[in-house]
């Protein structure tokens, strides 16, 4: 009966494409197939009896603790306006030289994804401030907009970011199953702090690349970067620039360090964090009583929206399971040729493929529970594997013409720039993005090196 | 649509609407809880296990029973590919067959699948596995059944709208 989980997985793609939200979607057709199995013997009904138990341990979930107060600290940090603040500072300060503009968005882009975390908003917040100035400025359309997409998609990698505590989760109970499977029974374990770790060097990289191509372009191409404005008598205001960008770094610092630090777990530094955006904002005075129930509303929603994914994807991933599913997943790998590296270059393939029509929640929801134990029994890093999946989804949000990323900036772009340009300016970006993926399997090290130096 | 169902659509969607107004406060009782936590263990090397367990607890009330609004809300993720182009009816009619034929069955086979499992833990009145914990882990099994109800509940409205959306376009 292995087949029918084949045919299940194609079922669900297709019923996914018609639009229905997406927990239902996976779990609603995961139970039709079920429900014809058990109707003409083929499905066990025990398999379905486990289901209030896994809800349950959703419920006790202490890690996934920390996505709702990520997001808590995200949709204040934006609802206050640190964004907006950041981004006219910053580019006062670098808008006098060449390419500065292009600077700024790429500098504020690694800070809102280090405190916010949230793509859209940022793609959003950036293609309404700084995609007019530039263009206004004589920037080459394509340039600026690429530059903007690309640096949206940061938040997906760069830590603290929910897709890594939920990418977290769900690798260690892979890693935890796959050690159980091959006998080993006092298993390592993997964190979301390992994780976050693991991202470090990557995410510097990716930022440092996207510098140097963006001042590289500034020096050769002058004509991408329009004129600089050199505005003579407003200088830049120390102070004011002070105060845009000192509460949400020492936010990143707390955070991050207390994390990296060891002294808090993720879940606690969340916590703190929610809190710190509080007083940030409250400082700022920009906490208002409608604005605060504005927020809790706001996270109550992204949460539930969560949340509701994992527990259509963990019906789906009961039936099947139930109809063999794994070990059509693991006799596919056994037989390709070339072992454990074909085996990653297809998963990375079809994640990559999956990016398009879904979000970073569902794929690691659905698909790395699946294939993640099977790889990581062949002896993969799972920390290693888990930033190469970031890594390959945030390529993907960021590719023509199904991306996530460009929808959010055309929806917000001037009519003047035709999408065309936008997925021009975007193919510098990718490349550079499939070069860090190449290193990454190349020295995996980039990756392991860090939380093996913190965690000993 | 006949009247009763507007006013029995519009019914549901206001009790979905106040649950989850009610726990979205539970959002801001989280971060707040969980930096005292972190305040009293690092600052006082103390803490109660009780404590953390209510985190649990308010999380768990926030994502089950802030869902059905959030559908209503129509926050809940789509694959939009083709979506996003369709006209009005089109998606009604997408909404209305996923309503009843994926949405309202994972509902109410949740609700089924629970029952026993939520009144097993009603029986023992099931307390925390870990000393010093939250005696009331029936309440918090019964999350699951509050979830799947509200869920059927929103969906009866979501099918109601749909078909009104569905058959109003064709009278236009």
């Amino acid at each position: 009966m292995e087949y029918m989980s084949l045919l299940l997985f194609l079922a669900v793609c297709g019923v996914l494409l018609l639009g229905y939200p997406v927990a239902y979607s996976l779990a609603g057709t995961a139970l039709i197939f079920a429900g014809v199995g058990i109707a003409t013997g083929n499905f066990e009904v025990a398999y379905l009896q486990t289901i209030p138990n896994r809800l349950f341990g959703i419920m006790n979930n202490q890690t996934l603790l920390a996505v709702p107060l990520f997001v808590f600290m995200g949709i204040t940090l934006e609802k206050s306006k640190v964004a907006e603040n950041l981004l006219t500072s910053i580019s006062a300060l670098f808008g006098r030289f060449n390419g500065g503009l292009a600077l700024a968005v790429i500098l504020v882009g690694m800070l809102l994804a280090a405190s916010t975390g949230i793509v859209g908003a940022t793609v959003v917040t950036m293609g309404l401030l700084s995609l007019p100035s530039m263009l206004k400025r004589g920037y080459d359309p394509a340039f600026a907009a690429g530059s903007i997409a690309a640096t949206g998609t940061l938040g997906q990698i760069i830590p603290p970011s929910i897709a890594l505590v939920i990418l977290g989760d769900v690798l260690s109970s892979a890693f935890q199953q796959a050690q159980l499977d091959m006998g080993i029974f006092s298993p390592e374990s993997v964190s979301v702090g390992d994780l976050f770790v693991g991202a470090i060097v990557p995410g510097v990289l990716l930022v440092a690349m996207y510098i140097l191509y963006v001042v590289g372009k500034s020096f050769l191409d002058k004509s991408a970067v329009g004129v600089a404005v050199d505005s003579g008598s407003e200088k830049p205001d120390v102070k004011q620039i002070l105060s845009a960008l000192l509460p949400p770094l020492s936010l990143i610092l707390v955070v991050l360090g207390s994390i990296l630090g060891g002294y808090a777990t993720p879940t606690e530094a969340s916590g703190v964090g929610a809190c710190g955006a509080l007083v940030i904002a409250i400082t700022r005075k920009q906490l208002s009583f409608s604005r605060l129930r504005e927020i809790m509303l706001n996270t109550t929603k992204v949460t539930s929206m969560v949340f509701l994914i994992l527990i259509g994807a963990s019906i789906f991933s009961v039936v099947f399971r139930g109809y063999g599913g794994e070990e059509l997943i693991e006799s596919v790998f056994a037989s390709l040729p070339g072992g454990t590296f074909s085996a990653i270059l297809l998963v990375m393939v079809v994640i990559f493929l999956l990016g398009f029509i879904l979000d970073f929640i569902e794929i690691t929801f659905v698909v790395v529970p699946i294939v993640g134990p099977v790889l990581l029994a062949m002896g993969v890093d799972p920390v290693w594997l888990g930033i190469m999946i970031a890594v390959n989804l945030q390529t993907s949000f960021l590719t023509p013409p199904f991306g996530f990323a460009l929808f959010y900036l055309r929806g917000v772009a001037p009519e003047s720039v035709k999408t065309s340009q936008i997925y021009k300016g975007v193919i510098p970006f990718i490349i550079m993005q499939i070069l860090l993926l190449v290193c990454l399997a190349i020295w995996p090290e980039l990756v392991t090196w860090l939380p093996a130096k913190v965690y000993g | 649509m006949p009247s009763c169902f507007l006013s029995l659509q519009q019914w549901l969607d206001t009790l979905n609407r106040k649950l989850c107004v009610v726990v979205s406060w539970f959002t801001l009782l989280m971060a707040l809880l969980t930096l005292l936590i972190v305040v009293l263990r690092y600052g006082f090397g103390t803490g109660w296990i009780a404590m953390q367990e209510s985190v649990l607890y308010l999380h768990a009330a926030v994502f089950l029973l802030g869902a059905a609004h959030t559908l209503k809300a129509d926050e809940h993720v789509r694959v939009d590919i083709y979506y996003r182009k369709m006209r009005a009816k089109r998606k009604a009619l997408v909404n209305l067959g996923g309503t009843l034929l994926l949405a309202l069955p994972v509902n109410i086979f949740i609700f089924m699948m629970s029952w026993d499992y939520v009144v097993d833990s009603w029986q023992l009145l099931e307390s925390s596995q870990q000393s010093g914990g939250l005696p009331a882990v029936f309440i918090l099994k019964s999350f699951i059944l509050v979830f799947a109800a509200t869920m059927t509940l929103q969906n009866i409205a979501e099918a109601l709208a749909a078909f009104g959306n569905v058959t109003q376009e064709q009278v236009a």
